[in-house]
């Protein structure tokens, strides 16, 4: 049994020991320990060193508030975590802990030589100091600091573990497992309310788990709980344990993270390490309870200095006593009854430091019974020890004058400067605090949720008040959801209220320089830092936080935030309430990427979608590429290929004879009603009344504000059904944009609108044999150049299927689209694949079909076209129903700024030199000599190597481009200045002869 | 005392949750104003019913209410002929669209005791407020799904076919949890 | 993640399934060639951006897929009240619409 364990006591298993290691060395602690109890009970105060002066510090809480036992975890390759508070993890068998922060050994830390040199690093050093030289900071002062100051080390390897996540409706969420929680969900739960609570601990009870001695209703604490628990669990009241509420947002939305595994000793198959629960609650009851505060005081950093309610904690639920001497130093009643437990459990209490001067007299008589010594009135004005606290110096005060110096031994010092209610999550609602003059302290205010704030959460102190209070939270909620229900009242013996005021720094003799008086542990904040601060000139708390980072760690300032106020205010010379709290924002204690990544990670981090005709490319080798969320075949490449070789194989093979691709992603809209023509008179800026059903048309679709949207081939399938075809990209969004006129500017049309994408698997034929290979599958309709020309369409058969054939080209070459039911995608490409191979037909991907286009002169909306450009700049003037009234984004082809000169227009770029290729986004200048910044006139949209024409090909988007054709431009690259020609953008067959076959 | 190590492993995971994909249906979108609702009910032999979310069934014919004038039809494979004949047949009498979505979708069929949980895992809804017939599009994840309640522990879900391989990846991740009992 | 009630599904139901379309109440001129330069530029750019009860459109998209009216205090971000499309402005200062 370790030195500092009680046998017997606590809520840990003495008979289940569970081995450790810390800094190499191994330990044996009990099931139900944290990796704090457990030290402790060695008598191990010093786990780690601070932020900025490497000062030796322990643990100051014995749960999630603490500042500065932060530990670096692991359960070997992958699962190593820096930061983790040591008085939340628990133990599990082989858990391996190490301190961080230090260059050496922990005990002794070369890194402390920034704690003799405090005076240099004052608060906002890093602005002060570092200003200059410039070069300096790069080379020097960041990564010096960087390597001195700071927190764990960060893992390098990928996370192994799995994170899930779920959503929750619940009527009511009960935040908080301690008396008032409690209270509220046994309420609400007998009212037949769908009841949660939650608990961010292993175990609900709350402050109840650390008193004992309560007695409720006639029952010790730990039986009546036991009992309440069951009765919760009889009821169906969901019960989460290490579940923390992290932020509580909008419309009661609370996100809660959940422990799963970290305290196993081993890994279930498939567990996931923490699942985050987004829950949806009717009512919300915050029974968060409060935070006790340090007292501010030179030295009240060193190990062996913490809270006397953690010090009471770590007796009763894990049967450890913090020391063998201890002195109390408390402004609050509360750290009596953990001074009166500890002299029960053996503890020597050296004395009773209190600095109010009258004191309860119940107190005061319980303190002479244990022969305990009692300093009223009096201050501490220094501790001393190097790892361990070894004496501490208390002075009285009288008339605010520090009296004579006198040194008490011990080995620990256990303090508490009152407490504070927990604020954080109602903050996140942005409810309003409270200053109450009486208790010195923030209380909530007006909620902006459906909201009850119970027990010490709103500053009620002592058992019976939180129990009652939880009792009528749970009924109010009950009856906001429309239970009829009167609370319980409870019987509460050997209750613990009490009172204490709230301090500012306490008074000193010491001289002011010579005072390290800590406010913000983690983050090696001083007293002395905010008053520094308020000297410089911050005047606004939000200020003096950013100043001196005080409340800015990881721990958001649970124990730093009310104290930093009280000393920024006496230095402001305001009332607390006119300086006002910093805003908590969410997460309530740090949360792992993880629990936020849930299942977005690795194949499933965001939808891939894939088309029929995908398993052919993948079992073919192709390359692919993202095109929005689809993954598309890019090139196909043979034996050693590579991709410019590739493309330049498959463009040939199409040109010269046919080449067979996957056009599935291609959004697809049927427009159905007897006004479909009309409706897509008014969306596209072409004319459609006199389309004949059978015949296709490119349609141009604008923004009301002019600029060009998206495109593509439309056909028409009967005088009430067009079959529209959008871009891959924009699918979605045009579809959308359609419902929208159509829903609520021209609710009268008789048309519908169906998307039709993943119905139809799309096959594109292209290339002079399109039509041999084609000829054999087709029934049902006449293919002929006579019987189907060129933008036709027609209801038949092909191979088989059911299909929608389209003759049109996207490359300047024959070529025929073949629309079939997506299940059967597959098997269509693979009868054109057999059918092709006595004409060599050849697979290409969306490269090959870019570059196809391109030497065309056909735009890709997005690539092309940015937004800003309309159908003129994009020489798409052609397209427009110039005799149509209306159509959406005709008016603005007359705004000033359109018809105005200087647009950029589309145009082709050659450079002089065939074997150079423009980079696509380069910038465009007239004049390379120019001094710099340059005129930039246009950039390149597109530029591709075409094998067709043996040289580059680009496109490009220039101010006035379509007069400079001939002109020679400059495109400026870090290597040299590239020379190209402006030049039409039809590379290739410009009279388009080929399609003629 | 605390129970640290202790937690619910099921004997046999996969009686805690399955996951089915679905034959083939004959699917329609049928889009029409209130005014042809009856005409259309009538010509497809099955009710349209006017509050969304609701079903009607009839021969084998199911007609789910998506919207105030859109309702997804669902029949057996061999139907989709007859079907859209009998479209075509009553669009004089009363314009509308009805479009072929058989090989829009996919389903699966998601069941067990566990069912509601493992689409908890990526559907916002409150599945308790979907009722036993009912059925309504909304999502899992980033994808669009119908998710129609079959049963107290049984649902399907009708997903777009370039987005099931994700939805089926989730759902088989879901279930792993799941079986892992924590 | 917002609430939000879908007044043709008459559901309150999360947002994910619906997506934002803008201020509400800006209807495309019956005859767009009639308006000055001014004009159409306005009804193009120029929105209230209000602080405060907000008039905007959502769409639930994945849901019944209409477009409906909304106000949403764009302080708090509660959703004030829902309306279909095409019903008037609503008045915000009678007691039913202020609830």
């Amino acid at each position: 049994m370790s030195q500092f364990r009680i046998p017997g006591k606590g809520r840990v298993k003495h008979d289940e020991k569970v081995t450790f290691s810390f800094d190499g060395r191994r330990y044996e602690g009990l099931r139900g320990d944290t990796v704090a109890s457990a030290l402790l009970a060695h008598g191990i105060h010093l786990m780690g060193r601070s932020f900025k002066y490497h000062r030796p510090r322990g643990p100051v809480t014995a749960d999630s508030a603490e500042p500065n036992a932060l530990i670096g975890t692991s359960r070997g390759a992958g699962r190593f975590e820096p930061n983790t508070r040591a008085t939340v993890q628990e133990l599990r068998e082989g858990l391996m802990c190490e301190s961080q922060n230090r260059l050496g050994a922990l005990s002794f830390d070369l890194g402390a030589v920034n704690d003799a040199l405090h005076p240099l690093f004052p608060a906002g050093f890093y602005y002060k100091t570092f200003m200059w030289p410039r070069s300096f900071w790069d080379r020097l002062y960041e990564p010096v600091i960087r390597r001195a100051a700071g927190l764990g080390r960060a893992p390098s390897e990928v996370d192994p573990d799995r994170y899930a996540s779920r959503y929750l409706h619940t009527d009511l969420l009960v935040v908080g497992g301690g008396p008032a929680g409690i209270a509220a969900a046994l309420e609400a739960a007998r009212a037949g309310v769908r009841v949660t609570l939650v608990d961010e601990t292993p175990e609900m009870g709350g402050s109840l788990l650390s008193d004992p001695e309560v007695e409720i209703d006639g029952q010790a604490a730990w039986d009546w709980l036991a009992a309440a628990l069951d009765e919760l669990r009889a009821r169906g009241v969901r019960l989460m344990t290490r579940t923390t509420a992290i932020g509580y947002y909008h419309q009661n939305m609370i996100g809660l993270c959940e422990k799963l595994t970290d305290h196993l000793d081993t890994l279930p198959e498939n567990a996931p390490r923490e699942r985050m629960w987004r829950v949806r609650a009717t009512r919300v009851v915050l029974a968060q309870g409060a935070l006790e505060k340090p007292l501010v005081f030179h030295g009240n950093d060193r190990p062996g200095v913490m809270l006397a309610g953690a010090a009471q904690s770590y007796l009763h639920r894990w049967g450890v006593k913090v020391g063998e001497r201890a002195v109390i130093v408390t402004s609050h009643d509360s750290a009596w009854h953990a001074a009166f437990d500890l002299a029960e459990a053996g503890t020597k209490i050296v004395a009773i430091v209190d600095t109010r001067a009258a004191l309860a007299d119940e107190l005061r008589a319980e303190a002479r019974v244990r022969g305990i010594e009692v300093l009223a009135g009096h201050t501490v004005t220094g501790t001393r020890g190097r790892l361990r606290v070894a004496s501490v110096t208390v002075n009285p005060v009288e008339n605010g004058r520090v009296g004579d110096p006198r040194m008490l031994h011990c080995d620990c010092l256990l303090m508490s400067g009152g407490w504070t209610p927990s604020l954080h999550l109602f903050s996140h609602t942005k409810g309003s605090l409270q200053w109450d003059e009486a208790s010195r302290t923030f209380l909530p205010g007006r909620m902006t949720e459906d909201c009850h704030i119970a027990g010490a959460g709103r500053g009620l102190w002592g058992y019976l008040d939180a129990l009652s209070d939880g009792a009528e939270a749970g009924a109010a909620a009950a009856r906001a959801l429309g239970h009829a229900v009167e609370p319980t009242g409870f019987a509460v013996a050997h209750d613990r209220p009490g009172t204490g005021e709230s301090h500012k720094e306490l008074p000193t003799d010491r001289r002011s320089h010579r005072v390290r008086a800590f406010v913000d542990f983690q983050n090696d904040v001083t007293a002395k830092d905010l008053r520094l601060a308020v000297r410089e000139g911050m005047r606004s708390i939000e200020h003096v936080k950013r100043y001196t980072t005080n409340g800015m760690a990881t721990d958001q300032g649970k124990m730093s935030n009310i104290n930093g106020l009280m000393i920024a205010s006496d230095a402001v010379g305001k009332a607390p309430p006119e300086v006002g709290l910093t805003t908590f924002r969410p997460p309530y204690t740090p949360t792992s990427f993880g629990a936020f990544a849930g299942y977005k990670r690795g194949a499933t981090f965001e939808v891939t979608r894939a088309t029929p005709i995908d398993a052919f490319a993948e079992a073919n080798g192709a390359v692919f590429e993202p095109v929005s969320l689809w993954r598309r075949a890019w090139y196909f490449p043979q034996g050693g290929e590579d991709m410019e070789a590739a493309v330049a194989r498959e463009c040939l093979a199409t040109r010269g004879g046919v080449g067979i691709f996957d056009a599935s992603t291609l959004g697809k809209i049927e427009v159905a009603g007897p006004d479909a023509v009309e409706f897509m008179n008014r969306m596209y800026t072409n004319p459609w009344t006199k389309l004949a059903p059978g015949r296709c048309r490119y349609g141009v679709l604008l923004g009301e504000d002019g600029y060009i949207r998206d495109d593509g081939v439309i056909g028409r399938l009967s005088d009430d059904l067009f079959h529209v075809t959008t871009t891959t990209g924009g699918a979605a969004r045009v579809l959308n944009m359609m419902e929208d006129y159509l829903q609520t500017e021209w609710p009268d049309l008789d048309v519908w609108l169906t998307s039709t994408t993943e119905q139809w698997a799309t096959v594109a034929l292209n290339g002079p044999k399109a039509r041999e290979v084609l000829d054999g599958l087709v029934e049902g309709v006449d293919i002929s150049a006579e019987a189907m020309p060129h933008m036709s369409v027609a209801e038949c058969r092909v191979a088989g299927f059911r299909a929608r054939l389209f003759r049109l080209s996207f490359t300047g070459e024959l070529g025929f689209e073949v629309n079939v039911p997506a299940r059967h995608g597959l098997a269509l490409w693979e009868a054109l694949m057999e059918a092709g191979k006595p004409h060599g037909i050849t697979p290409y991907g969306t490269e090959t079909m870019h570059v196809l286009r391109a030497e065309k002169g056909f735009i890709i909306v997005g690539q092309d076209t940015d937004g800003t450009v309309t159908p003129d700049d994009a020489g798409l003037g052609w397209a427009i129903g110039k005799k149509k009234p209306d159509f959406v984004g005709k008016r603005s082809l007359a705004r000033p700024d359109l018809v105005a000169g200087g647009r950029k227009q589309l145009v082709g770029l050659m450079t002089e030199d065939g074997a150079v290729k423009l980079e696509e986004g380069a910038q465009i200048v007239l004049d390379p000599d120019q001094p710099k910044p340059m005129k930039m006139v246009g950039h390149v949209t597109s530029s591709y190597r075409s094998a067709t024409l043996g040289r580059s090909i680009a496109m490009a988007l220039i101010e006035d481009g379509r007069a400079r054709e001939g002109e020679t431009v400059h495109v400026p690259m870090p290597d040299g200045v590239v020379r190209a020609k402006v030049t039409s953008t039809m590379f290739y067959d410009p009279d388009g002869e080929r399609l003629k076959l | 005392m605390m129970t640290s190590q202790t937690h619910d492993f099921t004997a046999d995971a996969g009686a805690r949750v399955r996951i089915e994909a679905l034959a083939p249906v004959a699917r329609f979108s049928l889009r029409v104003r209130a005014a042809g609702r009856p005409v259309l009910g009538r010509a497809l032999g099955c009710d349209l019913p006017d509050r969304v979310g609701e079903t009607a069934r009839a021969g084998g014919r199911v007609a789910l209410c998506l919207g105030p004038d859109e309702w997804l039809i669902q029949a057996g494979e061999d139907e989709a002929d007859a079907i859209a004949r009998a479209g075509a047949d009553a669009y004089a009498e009363a314009p509308h669209a009805l479009v072929e979505i058989s090989d829009r979708e996919v389903s699966f069929r998601v069941s067990g005791p566990a069912a509601a949980d493992l689409l908890a895992t990526n559907c916002p809804r409150d599945l308790d407020r979907l009722a036993v017939g009912g059925a309504t599009r909304t999502v899992f994840d980033t994808a669009q799904v119908v998710l129609w309640r079959e049963a107290d522990d049984a649902f399907r879900l009708d997903v777009w076919r370039s987005f099931a391989p994700h939805v089926r990846a989730l759902l088989e991740i879901g279930q792993a949890e799941i079986a892992a009992g924590l | 993640m917002l609430l939000i009630h879908c007044p043709y599904c008459d559901q309150t139901l999360p947002e994910a399934e619906f997506a934002y379309a803008g201020e509400a109440h800006i209807a495309r001129p019956e005859d767009p060639s009639q308006l000055s330069d001014e004009e159409w530029r306005d009804f193009l750019f120029i929105r209230s951006n209000l602080k405060g009860p907000h008039f905007e459109r959502w769409r639930h998209v994945h849901g019944c897929a209409r477009f409906f009216n909304a106000v949403r205090d764009t302080v708090s971000d509660r959703f004030l009240l829902t309306y279909r499309a095409g019903e008037p402005r609503p008045d915000l200062s009678t007691p039913e619409a202020a609830q």
